[in-house]
């Protein structure tokens, strides 16, 4: 009696391992097969992306956490390298640029670690305060400081600290983060599939919330037993995700629109990156500390 | 021949599986228009250069049967100058080496890329001679242009680079991560005179520059408010001061006048205001003071330098704290401390020294090299430049009131004050004169608007005059 209980467990999380595999192998024949059909949907790059995650996830559950966080790093430097090539940075704000790089690694190994006081210091605190010194440091020229600093506290805030909340997820748990990506890829989906067919902002607005709700509460609870979110929780979470989202394309809308990124246009370097990822800016940081808050 | 063909396949092996990849992870490439450069066999491929990245970038363009029949034309004594990096850049790129500047006289100066154009082979080359200023693309040498109207059979593909300027600057050893665009325009072929051709090259590169995927977000931009600056010149007592305050009180009837003579004034609508006082101002008032009580030309010199250093800083804070439309100056510190150096020179000073030395002084001697015999005759020049003094503002207009010295002194005389150590009839006389030549070179060579009056008129008729002058100029603008 008293063995069968852990053996339960082993299975289902054999399974849970093995499931998560599946997803990844499946994007994977998505993404092999995208080589050989030359033609582009709309929506492969968000499978692209999606792609990326769940190597991370699947390398972090069968070799190493370690090296699944240091993919999702080499995430987070693609993402911000395609933002610092796109905004308008003076000459002399490439010595910020490169601390600004520096610290990813300082922030992915706080993760890696399993430092949570640090890691959420890092980049709000400690790489903030230097970004202004470092800007200072680079040159002579007065004019335009505020906004270099600015716009390079602000890549550095979405396109490394907020992925970065991703990988703190996977740390308690793959499954969460695998959650957390499978819903938000959903979200892209049904805003993709509106985009087209509603034009009224309000209808918009009302048919990206309630077309992909129903999917994401199923999902949520069908794997709640896997990513060990109370029911409650699971049901709270995934009404919150899609509006999440929302949020995220929306400020994700003015910022490429700023930085003259076309939407039909979007090639990697090029705004692809940062279309790819706007969503998971906000449903991110909110779902970790939502679980941080209320389960751990 | 063996050796060297297991070279080249080396430095092949290592372009693809080595330099490819990282120039892909590392800094990121894009590319359009790759299809203008599969179809050719052999071709001369042109860009704009930024940095040290962009040959890397072409290379990565190239097919891989074509990476080692193809060469860039690079500076010898550029790479020359480590060589470690000389054997490297050799080993990868196998370039056609020449001479920036110096033609090689005994034969055809293109005679090495003329012999790689024969054999077949391909090649790249930067008209812009050398990398600019980061994100401008400065005018093409003509050499391309001389060099391609010999080959009207060979096609040209023009290529525009953008992001390197920014990953690797040309004074900068940095490498940041930044995505690269790679435009690549259609293929020319160049017939007819060399000018034509470099003209036609140079204006397709512009285009590809205004391409969808070279453009970049830019912040509002914020053009620098252009102050015009006015210098009323002449000798001390000629009546400049007096001119020009005159001058600020009308011109200010319609825009904000700031004037800056023995004390720093601020006129609008035809009447001084009141303005918050600058530390630098006080300052220079201290040291004009020590100045004209000096006893000998010696003893002058340094707080009369000082004082003028101090106002061409004042220029600044005023244009910094006060946002004027327009500063109108008695005197102006650029060119009151060039004609004071022709006095102190005592002899005789051509134009072109003169020339030289404003240039040096207003920070737009860029050109002229340190061995210049310009810094043997003015060995303070020297001094200057390591201070980082030589920033002086130079004028937008110029007005010398061209007095007699005898009239000037008795001036002087009725005025009742003491007289500065100067203030005798044939150094004003050496003074005018060195004002005269520099009025010359200010209009001649630098093509300021300048005006030189009569001093014996009288104050009405002079300041009417100069009014009329400066309006016209403004209006006109300074070209």
């Amino acid at each position: 009696m008293g063995g069968t209980y852990p053996e339960v467990w082993a299975m289902t999380d054999s399974i849970a391992t093995i499931s998560l595999v599946a997803i990844f192998s499946a994007l994977s024949i998505i993404r092999v097969a995208r080589v050989f059909i030359r033609k582009r949907f709309p929506f492969d790059s968000y499978l692209g992306y999606s792609w990326l995650f769940f190597l991370s996830l699947t390398v972090a559950e069968l070799i190493s956490f370690s090296i699944g966080i240091w993919i999702l790093a080499l995430v987070s430097f693609w993402a911000i390298r395609e933002y610092f090539s796109l905004i308008d940075i003076r000459l002399q704000d490439r010595l910020a640029i490169f601390g600004a790089y520096l610290s990813i690694p300082f922030m992915y190994y706080f993760i890696q670690i399993d430092w949570y006081g640090m890691f959420i210091v890092s980049i709000p605190v400690y790489a903030f305060l230097a970004i202004p010194l470092l800007v200072a440091l680079g040159g002579k020229k007065t004019e335009g400081t505020v906004f270099s600093i600015g716009s390079i506290d602000f890549g550095l805030f979405l396109f490394v600290f907020c992925i970065g909340h991703i990988g703190y997820l996977s740390l308690y748990s793959s499954w969460m983060a695998a959650l957390l990506v499978v819903n938000v890829l959903i979200c892209d989906a049904a805003i993709c599939i509106v985009r087209r067919k509603i034009i009224t902002v309000w209808g918009r607005l009302i048919a990206s919330y309630f077309l992909p709700v129903p999917l994401v509460v199923v999902i949520s609870l069908a794997l709640s037993g896997w990513t060990e979110i109370p029911d409650q929780h699971s049901v709270i979470l995934a009404l919150m995700i899609p509006v999440l989202v929302i949020m995220g394309h929306q400020a994700g809308r003015y910022v490429k629109a700023d930085l003259g990124i076309k939407e039909d246009l979007l090639i990697p370097g090029r705004g692809q990156i940062l279309d790819n990822l706007q969503s998971l800016l906000y449903a991110a940081p909110v779902m970790f500390h939502y679980i941080r808050y209320f389960l751990k | 021949m063996n050796k060297q063909t297991d070279i080249t396949n080396w430095a092949r092996l290592l372009h693809v599986l080595l330099l490819r990849p990282l120039v892909k992870l590392f800094s990121g490439i894009n590319v359009t228009g790759k299809e203008n450069l599969e179809s050719l066999n052999q071709y001369i491929i042109i860009a704009n250069h930024n940095s040290h990245l962009d040959i890397l970038l072409l290379y990565y363009l190239l097919p891989v049967s074509h990476i080692v029949r193809t060469h860039p034309v690079a500076d010898k004594p550029h790479f020359s100058k480590s060589r470690f990096v000389f054997r490297l850049v050799d080993f990868f790129f196998r370039p056609i080496w020449v001479t920036r500047g110096k033609p090689d006289l005994s034969d055809d100066p293109f005679g090495e890329i003329k012999r790689i154009i024969d054999d077949g082979q391909n090649v790249i080359i930067f008209p812009e001679g050398t990398r600019g200023v980061p994100g401008e693309m400065q005018h093409f040498k003509s050499g391309i242009g001389r060099l391609m109207s010999q080959y009207p059979e060979i096609p040209i593909v023009p290529v525009f680079l953008v992001g390197p300027e920014r990953a690797l600057p040309k004074a900068s050893a940095l490498l940041l991560p930044i995505w690269n665009n790679v435009i690549v325009g259609p293929p020319q072929l160049c017939v007819g005179d060399h000018r034509e051709i470099t003209r036609h090259l140079e204006d397709i590169l512009i285009e590809l520059s205004r391409s969808e995927s070279a453009r970049r977000h830019k912040r509002s931009p914020q053009e620098p408010r252009a102050v015009k600056h006015i210098a009323f010149l002449g000798i001390d007592g000629s009546g400049k001061s007096t001119a020009s305050r005159m001058a600020a009180e009308a011109i200010s009837k319609s825009s904000r006048i700031c004037l800056v003579s023995d004390e720093l004034q601020f006129f609008e609508q035809g009447e001084a205001r009141e303005i918050q006082p600058l530390m630098t101002e006080k300052l220079r008032r201290v040291i004009s003071g020590y100045a004209k009580k000096a006893k000998s030309l010696k003893l002058y010199k340094i707080p009369k330098l000082m004082e003028l250093l101090l106002r061409n800083k004042l220029l600044e804070e005023a244009e910094r704290w006060y946002s004027p439309d327009l500063i109108v100056m008695d005197g102006s510190p650029l060119l009151n401390l060039l004609a004071w150096s022709v006095l102190y020179k005592k002899e005789e000073i051509d134009r072109e020294t003169c020339t030289k030395a404003l240039a040096v002084l207003s920070g737009r001697g860029g050109d002229i090299g340190h061995d210049d015999p310009i810094f043997n005759r003015f060995p303070e020049l020297v001094h200057m430049k390591r201070l980082g003094l030589t920033k002086l503002a130079l004028p937008d207009i110029v007005v010398l009131i061209d007095l007699l010295p005898e009239v000037a002194c008795r001036r002087i005389d009725t005025r009742g004050e003491q007289k500065q150590v100067h203030e005798t009839a044939d150094k004003l006389e050496r003074l005018r004169q060195a004002y005269l030549q520099v009025c010359e070179v200010v209009e001649k060579d630098w093509h300021i608007p300048t005006l030189i009056l009569k001093g014996e008129r009288s104050r009405e008729d002079l300041c009417r005059a100069s009014i009329d002058f400066v309006m016209k100029s403004i209006d006109t603008g300074p070209e």
